[in-house]
């Protein structure tokens, strides 16, 4: 009786680990081309810029918050570091769009903090804001051009061997990924500022007076994002070796959706960059495998909404 | 009914001043005052409002949502659902007001699926309802096969962009007419102030006896149903039905209707706040326009303008917060 009920709770807290094998068994019967080197390495791509801004966006929602600006923010980063290639170089450039990226996520922080905005409602509406303001710099920066690698003349080798360049069978973005995995989960679990994000997110008020720097924890949370963000979007045009005004689109959902999935809760105070992991790979697996299966592109949309929905769901009964 | 004028027009007065959007809209009423364009003249302003009338339905119904301290951010998928239901089923020869008709009652079952979700199974609602947006978007593609479609009934057209005695446009009218039941619904019934009462708290509104799961569930329901209209007038106003419609009008009508002063708190705010909010993003789409600002500049001012609004209204809630 014991042993089955252990199971269930098993099942209930890694129903994510249990959709990814069935999913991924399922698509191995119907198309063994799943296995081939070439769609592992693929997937290991494709996995790329999406679980960097989901890495960002699991500090905001354990901290309570959300961001919406992330589109924003990677559009802005993706146009100014390439047109920032040719006449300063490609180091410097990589570091004043990461740069870029982290003094974005500040700026968020700062109108929250000044507006003393501490919910998720407030957080939303100033961050969708901040995001119209964002992409709408990058078109009028680039006067609504795409910028092509292509066209450079300079040297571009660092941005070469991100988007496409493998060390063995694994991705250099795969590398960079886990190595930014690990100083995140690092940083979470056993620094004092990373267990006060967890604190800030359980309970704000009880988190402050306790002596627990939330202001800190916020600026943090979303130096973070930006940051993460700014190095997905460096992953994200290295790949596709153009970056057009409007390429963050879509990546606010897409990464809402992997951290939710993955089981981090939306009230804040629970949650893990692993967790998140978990959610990313679910994703990605279940492009790569619809794809694959030759589901039309606007079932998968449905497929993604109705999954975020169950998930959401689920993790309220857990709750309760 | 003297008295009830003079009370109700006080009020009205007392709410106005209290609100940022409407020193805002009067800002930029004089503003154009100095500035030799088109603006002032009844074409334009009675265009405002036609532009205006699709969001401020949708608004309308989505301020019921608020004042339930919910969120309904699935209006823009449901809007663009209406409109493709209701072209394909007369394009498919069926009478036209039962098509129109089965387009509403659409999103009225989004709305009740929303309602499910948030209100008996208290999931989060900004969450949820971008999951079951995103999942009609996906339904909208997979309906159109990403086309627009257009209505070979060119009766359809004319619902919308019909004009009454030729001067005042028919978008005008329903707005003014559905805003004022859904006033009227909110002042003067048990069931809105049953609603402002389970927004205010929840649970104290629980223990005096309200049915509270009913009337927030019903809350969705009707937004679900308002957006499904002004889905309809949409698709009449163009005579296109796209599933590429509605993708940022989520987000747009919610950041109106607090601009306006609707507490995301709930159990504050209005029908009239709500169509003072939009139209501040409206009248400032409308005034860049005449003026001849660039459009991503245009993009600029509007968030600027969305965050300086939410930003005074939060900080005045941190100062009255420290007062006390």
């Amino acid at each position: 009786m014991t042993k089955r009920f252990n199971l269930k709770d098993f099942l209930l807290n890694y129903l994510v680990l249990v959709a990814i094998v069935l999913l991924v068994i399922i698509t191995i019967i119907v198309e063994p081309k799943f296995l081939s080197g070439e769609n592992l390495t693929n997937i290991m791509r494709q996995f790329g810029p999406l679980s960097f801004v989901s890495l960002g966006m699991t500090f905001v929602i354990i901290g309570g918050f959300i961001d919406l600006s992330v589109a924003g923010i990677i559009s802005l980063v993706a146009v100014v570091t390439v047109s920032l290639i040719d006449p300063l170089g490609q180091v410097p450039a990589l570091i004043i769009g990461i740069a870029l990226g982290a003094f974005l996520g500040f700026l968020n922080s700062m109108v929250l903090i000044s507006a003393g905005a501490l919910t998720q409602a407030e957080a939303l509406f100033i961050t969708y804001g901040m995001s119209a303001v964002y992409s709408a710099v990058a078109l009028i920066y680039t006067d609504g051009a795409t910028q092509h690698m292509s066209w450079l003349t300079g040297d571009q080798s660092v941005f070469t061997a991100i988007g496409s360049g493998t060390v063995g069978i694994v991705s250099v973005s795969f590398l960079i990924f886990l190595v930014s995995l690990g100083a995140l989960w690092v940083f979470h679990n056993k620094t004092y500022n990373g267990r006060a994000i967890s604190y800030t997110g359980g309970n704000k008020v009880a988190a402050e007076l306790s002596g627990i720097p939330i202001k800190r924890s916020v600026i943090l949370i979303y130096t973070i994002c930006g940051l993460m963000s700014a190095i997905g979007a460096v992953v994200l045009f290295s790949r596709i070796t153009t970056a057009a005004p409007i390429i963050g689109k879509g990546y606010e959902t897409n990464a809402i959706l992997s951290v939710v999935v993955g089981g981090t809760t939306l009230k804040g105070g629970k949650g893990s960059v692993l967790r998140t992991v978990l959610g990313v790979l679910l994703i990605t697996l279940m492009s790569n495998c619809m794809n694959l299966l030759g589901v039309s592109p606007y079932m998968q949309v449905v497929l993604k909404g109705a999954i975020l929905v169950v998930a959401i769901w689920l993790d309220n009964r857990k709750e309760q | 009914m003297q008295t009830t004028f003079a009370a109700f027009g006080k009020r009205s007065l007392r709410a106005l001043t209290r609100q940022k959007a409407v020193i805002a809209i009067l800002a930029m009423l004089i503003l154009m005052l100095f500035f030799k364009t088109n603006f002032y003249t009844s074409y334009n302003l009675l265009n405002v409002l036609k532009d205006a009338a699709v969001n401020e339905i949708i608004a309308f119904g989505v301020t019921l949502t608020v004042i339930a301290a919910g969120c309904d951010l699935s209006v823009g998928g449901v809007m663009c659902l209406s409109g493709i239901v209701s072209i394909q089923l007369i394009n498919s020869g069926m009478n036209m007001y039962l098509a129109i008709l089965l387009a509403v009652l659409s999103g009225a079952a989004v709305g009740f699926v929303n309602g499910f979700l948030v209100v008996q199974q208290k999931t989060e609602p900004f969450i949820i309802t971008l999951g079951t947006g995103m999942l009609i978007k996906g339904i909208n593609q997979q309906l159109t096969d990403a086309h627009p479609v257009s209505c070979t009934n060119m009766e359809f057209m004319k619902i919308a962009n019909g004009k009454i005695g030729g001067v005042i446009p028919n978008l005008a009218l329903y707005m003014i007419v559905i805003g004022l039941l859904v006033y009227a619904l909110l002042r003067y019934t048990s069931y809105g102030r049953n609603l402002y009462a389970l927004g205010g708290d929840y649970d104290v509104a629980k223990y005096s006896g309200i049915n509270v799961v009913k009337t927030k569930w019903f809350a969705f329901i009707l937004s679900g149903a308002l957006a499904a209209v002004a889905g309809v007038l949409l698709s009449s106003k163009l005579n296109t039905g796209s599933s590429i419609y509605g993708d940022d009008t989520a987000l747009m009508v919610k950041c109106g209707v607090v601009v306006g002063g609707t507490s995301f708190a709930g159990g504050v705010g209005g029908v009239l706040q709500s169509f003072i909010g939009l139209m501040v993003l409206q009248l400032l789409t409308n005034c860049m326009n005449m003026l001849g600002i660039a459009p991503y500049l245009q993009q600029v001012c509007q968030g600027v303008v969305i965050v300086t609004i939410i930003w005074l209204d939060c900080y005045g809630r941190k100062r009255k917060r420290e007062d006390v």
